[in-house]
């Protein structure tokens, strides 16, 4: 894949973790953002501070976390600055919509930064409704790493012949590359196609290798939802 | 998930399969090339031609899940569309209403491209204002849908206007590539 990948190589206890114990946890946190009162703000710190836990246990840079949040920003922080023209309920809802935005999108961006998009599809693959949509998502990162290399072929040469193009000629340019590569792409697939039927393909895509879910890191992915919702709760009820 | 139409057939199935993934994979690539020339992809949307054009080219249920899954893939893989605020969400099934009523009119009816295209167009605007709805309440946040269907028809209006030029285009050169695309699975067809 050539683009900016956000998976963070390192070696850390959360790298380590089964992809399936944080599908967990991450539901966990997602579920006590959802819940998370904005008044009193510490039940917010609280799961903010959980986060920061979490980025500085997979060693996940702070600069990293800001260099990855930072195109957020626009799109939380316009809404937020916008409601503070209002009055004291829109002031409310937009504190609400960033808060839970800013929280759920730190909780994704922990699991996608120490967590490979293939193990998430294999955790995934083993929930009974998600194992087709999860087989065809890696079925599609496949068709990825085959055409990627096309895409950035068909910019690099257009963008060598005509450098100093006007926005018309792009856009003319970029509209012919994208049916030209949708071409290829449906002309390429009959060849996979009947490679796949070749190696015995049967109409359905085999099941990833599936171990168990060791007790250990499953305690740990219900420790998180637990401490997620229980402060979440807690500041609710107060 | 695959066409029944095919799903007696493993090649057909394999094909089909390795079609939509393609195309699929096209709608993570087509938007890192429009952000590598420095034009946003929330205005020319080119995450949206290639699974539109699935919607042409496989069934149904396919072309549904393709749009269900690809703006999530590409928020997990880079980021963008954002899963928070649920922009991915609501992209998710936006997508998935348009190549679903495309491959509905177009594969399973036979109806002309000129039909089915506007009417998943307005079968992904219809989807966006309701899902927007659904959204906004979980964010307590009251406004309008047709209010917000307004601003981004303002803001995408250069990436539909692509959609209607490219996407005939485009099934035409894969139906020339392809020519059992053109004969197979739409009534009517041998």
């Amino acid at each position: 894949m050539r683009g900016p990948e956000l998976y963070v190589r390192r070696d850390s206890p959360l790298h380590r973790l089964d992809a399936r114990a944080k599908l967990i946890a991450l539901a966990g946190v997602v579920g006590g953002a959802a819940l998370c009162p904005v008044r009193p703000p510490w039940p917010a710190l609280a799961l903010g501070g959980l986060l920061a836990a979490g980025f500085a246990l997979g060693r996940v840079l702070a600069a990293t976390v800001a260099r990855r949040l930072l195109p957020l920003a626009l799109v939380i922080g316009g809404p937020l600055a916008l409601s503070r023209l209002g009055g004291e309920a829109t002031r409310l809802a937009g504190e609400t919509f960033a808060l839970k935005s800013g929280l759920i999108a730190a909780a994704f961006l922990l699991l996608t930064a120490t967590t490979r998009a293939e193990d998430l599809l294999d955790a995934a693959a083993g929930v009974p409704l998600l194992a087709g949509p999860a087989g065809l998502a890696g079925f599609i990162l496949r068709g990825v790493h085959l055409l990627g290399g096309e895409v950035v072929r068909a910019n690099r040469a257009w963008r060598l012949r005509a450098p100093r193009a006007g926005a018309r000629v792009r856009l003319g340019a970029l509209c012919a590359a994208s049916v030209s590569l949708l071409g290829r792409a449906a002309a390429r697939s009959e060849r996979v196609g009947a490679a796949m039927a070749l190696r015995g393909f049967q109409g359905r895509l085999p099941p990833p290798p599936g171990r168990p879910l060791a007790r250990r890191e499953l305690g740990i992915g219900l420790l998180v939802v637990f401490a997620s919702l229980a402060v979440a709760g807690v500041g609710r009820w107060l | 998930m695959v066409d029944e139409r095919a799903s007696d057939d493993p090649l057909a199935r394999a094909r089909e399969l390795s079609l939509a993934g393609l195309l699929g994979a096209l709608g993570l690539l087509l938007p890192i090339g429009f952000h590598a020339l420095g034009w946003g992809g929330r205005i020319f949307l080119p995450m949206h031609l290639p699974i539109l054009v699935a919607g042409f080219v496989v069934g149904p249920a396919l072309a549904a899940s393709l749009g269900l899954i690809v703006p999530l893939l590409s928020a997990a893989l880079t980021g963008m569309p954002p899963l928070a605020p649920p922009i991915a969400l609501l992209m998710s099934v936006e997508l998935a209403a348009k190549a679903a009523v495309a491959s509905l009119l177009y594969r399973r009816l036979g109806l002309s491209l000129w039909v089915a295209l506007p009417a998943a167009l307005l079968a992904n605007w219809i989807v966006l204002a309701l899902a927007a709805v659904a959204a906004a309440g979980f964010f307590a946040i009251r406004t309008p849908p047709l209010r917000y269907l307004a601003a981004v028809m303002a803001l995408t209006w250069p990436g539909v206007l692509l959609q209607v030029v490219a996407a005939p285009a485009a099934v035409a050169v894969i139906e020339r590539r392809v020519p059992r695309l053109a004969a197979r699975g739409r009534r009517g067809g041998p």
